[in-house]
């Protein structure tokens, strides 16, 4: 059995009268990108900062590679990278010196750190202007420079705390891009996020948390299967069509099948899977196929089937 | 404790970045040395002039010079600004001094008037209450002018102010008629229990010491911003220890007011013509207050939640203990307030430099150990009260 990463068991957080944390569990695998998806308030920051030692839980443990994570202990912070939510950056510096002060701290040696620094600045898009100080950089830039910090001592676990609030879409499809590469190329990633989208485009698994509790946890697929969602796919057809309906519902996979009036109406658990013999079998009825069209659920709708209320709420 | 270096270090760049180092630890100190000397270079003849000071004099002479002396204080004493007590002998008058009866006394030794007739030389003795810089101050400046006129006149003037000739007033006027004269008084070395600071030093060193409380101040206020801004949660996800964080912050304000100490002693030296005495002797104090001061500035900020209410908290106690301590106003003789000055470290500073003054570098340890103490004692407090507020 491959050792987690990250492995949390039974995290409790309270804050005077309010629980923030309720008993969270997870784990994340070696190269495995997992999200937490729910909306503000949902006890995600605060799960995060008991997992990247800056918070000591009231209950529960986290484990980095087996190695107990308390704010007191300080080999697992070195296996560890955080991006914060807010930009942690010191603007007087140039985004080399906040690179080389980070590192240094870290106790990177000089040779190495000078190397590192250099491949951050250049997987972080800002090599071209490493010399230049964070204050006079664009806000995306300063994201950038934020998610270089977390990066720049080679961390197992990368945990990026909803790294793309208030950034413009370019910016914000470039950090995407970037958390994609970090996760093709082996690293551990806890991504938290109130943007379905994003965590449906990064995420191997998911954990659906509010209200300080993690409400579900799977993959995209496992979830909605979980919650009993499942695609609908539309075929606009021209003749011949009227009898295939009942060789659909036979196809396994497919749970519902109509026809009528040059359309063709089924659902599946997974459309991508059907839909060749779909195609095949409405084709051999005589039908020409017009067009096709796949409604999927989405995390939203897993969210508001297990919550009762929106993502954004 | 590389970690503490690598933040110090930080800090320091930042503060060279946003020139506050500059401003802080040199053009302030700086500005405050020319300010000092704007006020205090052409010498302390204003001070005292609405206050009556107790002085005492003890006139084992018996002849014409004492006699002489002795009107002089009288005029004085007419004048208001002093008050007379005349002793019988060295003993009483030195015992009067010690105990605060008086703030400072006159010793005139027997066969003085002999000797300055004869031309040979002779001293006249201030000794100062440890607690009286000012009245000390006031009895040596007298003393200084009565010797003055005495140097430049010569026997015959001295004469003819003996034999009532001339008024005291008119001694200066004859002796410059008479020329110059070799020196017949001399003034023996101000005396005191512990020696006494020159005013200038005295008010620079206190100001200095009141200056570098709001330099101290930066390490709680620093670590404030930081979590203000989200870098301190950065910090503390680091394989670092919070003491670390703590220990840079405090580097910082230690090196920035060493700086700014040296800056100032060195101004207002060349600039005021300040004693600070021994320079080992200056540098163990300088050190043992800015640490003292460093330490208290933590505890202080540990109460605060924000940098805001740091500097409120910090600006009141700042500015309370350089009351306490002496700072503005010397403060005199015995009693409460004498009593509570002892817990500030500005006192103890300032005690520590007027034992230093003409004394060696072993006298200034006692001031030294109370800095350090209070260093250790409420930098102990201090950090466990700021290790709570480093947290995210």
């Amino acid at each position: 059995m491959v050792q987690p990463v990250l492995d949390v068991v039974g995290l409790k957080k309270s804050f005077d009268d309010i629980h923030a944390v309720r008993g969270v569990s997870f784990h994340i695998d070696p190269g495995e990108t997992y999200g937490l998806l729910g909306p503000n308030g949902a006890g995600k920051t605060t799960t995060i900062s008991m997992a990247s030692g800056l918070l000591e839980s009231d209950a529960g443990t986290v484990n980095i590679y087996g190695e107990p994570m308390t704010t007191k202990t300080l080999d697992p912070k070195a296996k560890v990278g955080l991006v914060p939510q807010d930009i942690a950056i010191y603007p007087d510096l140039t985004a080399r010196e906040n690179l080389r002060f980070f590192g240094k701290l870290y106790a990177m040696n000089k040779e190495a750190l000078k190397t590192r620094v250099d491949e951050v600045l250049e997987v972080i898009g800002l090599s071209d202007r490493a010399d230049d100080r964070a204050d006079e950089f664009s806000g995306g830039m300063k994201r950038r420079l934020n998610i270089g910090i977390g990066l720049l001592h080679g961390p197992r676990l990368l945990i990026l705390d909803e790294p793309t609030v208030g950034v413009d879409p370019q910016s914000r499809n470039a950090i995407l891009e970037s958390v994609e590469r970090l996760s093709d190329e082996g690293l551990a990633v806890l991504y938290t996020t109130h943007y379905m989208e994003e965590a449906e485009r990064l995420c191997d698994r998911v954990g659906i948390i509010d209200q300080g509790e993690i409400k579900a946890e799977g993959t995209r697929r496992e979830l909605l299967r979980m919650v009993g969602k499942a695609d609908r796919v539309r075929i606009a057809v021209s003749g011949g069509s009227h009898n295939v309906a009942e060789s659909l519902r036979a196809l396994p996979g497919v749970t519902d099948a109509s026809a009528a009036d040059g359309m063709v109406e089924l659902i599946a658990g997974d459309a991508g899977e059907v839909l060749a013999d779909v195609l095949r079998l409405v084709t051999d009825a005589g039908a020409s196929v017009m067009s096709v069209a796949v409604d999927e659920p989405d995390l939203e709708a897993v969210f508001l089937h297990l919550t009762g209320k929106a993502l954004r709420d | 404790m590389s970690a503490a270096v690598t933040i110090a270090l930080k800090d320091l760049s930042q503060r060279v970045r946003d020139r506050s180092v500059f401003i802080i630890g040199i053009v302030a100190p700086l500005a405050l040395a020319f300010i000092f000397n704007a006020i205090f270079g052409g010498g302390f003849s204003d001070v005292g002039q609405n206050i009556t000071l107790d002085i005492g004099v003890v006139d084992e002479d018996g002849g014409p010079i004492g006699g002489a002396f002795g009107d002089i204080l009288r005029e004085i004493e007419a004048d208001g600004l002093i008050e007379l007590v005349s002793y019988d002998d060295e003993e009483a008058g030195r015992a009067a001094a010690e105990t605060g009866e008086v703030g400072a006394v006159f010793l005139l030794e027997p066969g003085l008037s002999d000797a300055i007739l004869a031309g040979a030389n002779a001293a006249l003795t201030v000794v100062g209450n440890v607690d009286a810089p000012t009245t000390t101050q006031i009895a040596s400046s007298i003393a200084e002018q009565f010797s003055l006129g005495v140097r430049r006149g010569n026997t015959a003037a001295v004469a003819a102010l003996i034999s009532g000739a001339i008024g005291t007033n008119d001694l200066e006027a004859v002796a410059r008629e008479a020329g110059t004269a070799p020196s017949a008084l001399t003034i023996g070395t101000v005396e005191a229990a512990t020696r006494q600071l020159d005013p200038s030093t005295y008010f620079v060193a206190g100001l200095s010491v009141f200056f570098m409380f709001f330099i101290a101040g930066l390490s709680v206020t620093s670590m404030l911003d930081e979590r203000r801004d989200g870098t301190l949660g950065r910090l503390l996800a680091a394989p670092i220890s919070p003491s670390s964080i703590v220990g840079g912050k405090s580097l910082t304000s230690v090196v920035i007011g060493l700086v700014a100490m040296v800056i100032l002693i060195i101004a207002s030296t060349f600039l005021m013509g300040a004693d600070w005495g021994s320079p080992a002797g200056v540098a163990l104090l300088v050190v043992a207050v800015v640490l003292a001061i460093v330490a208290i500035m933590t505890m202080v900020g540990g109460f605060a939640k924000t940098a805001e209410q740091a500097g409120n908290l910090q600006s009141i106690v700042a500015v309370t203990l350089a009351m306490l301590g002496g700072t503005f106003v010397p403060i005199s003789g015995e009693g409460f307030l004498a009593d509570l000055s002892l817990v500030t470290p500005n006192a103890w500073f300032l005690r520590g430099l007027g034992d230093l003054a003409g004394g060696s570098i072993g006298d200034v340890l006692p001031a030294f150990l109370v800095l350090i103490g209070i260093a250790v004692v409420a930098g102990a407090i201090g950090l466990t009260l700021v290790r709570k507020a480093v947290r995210v």
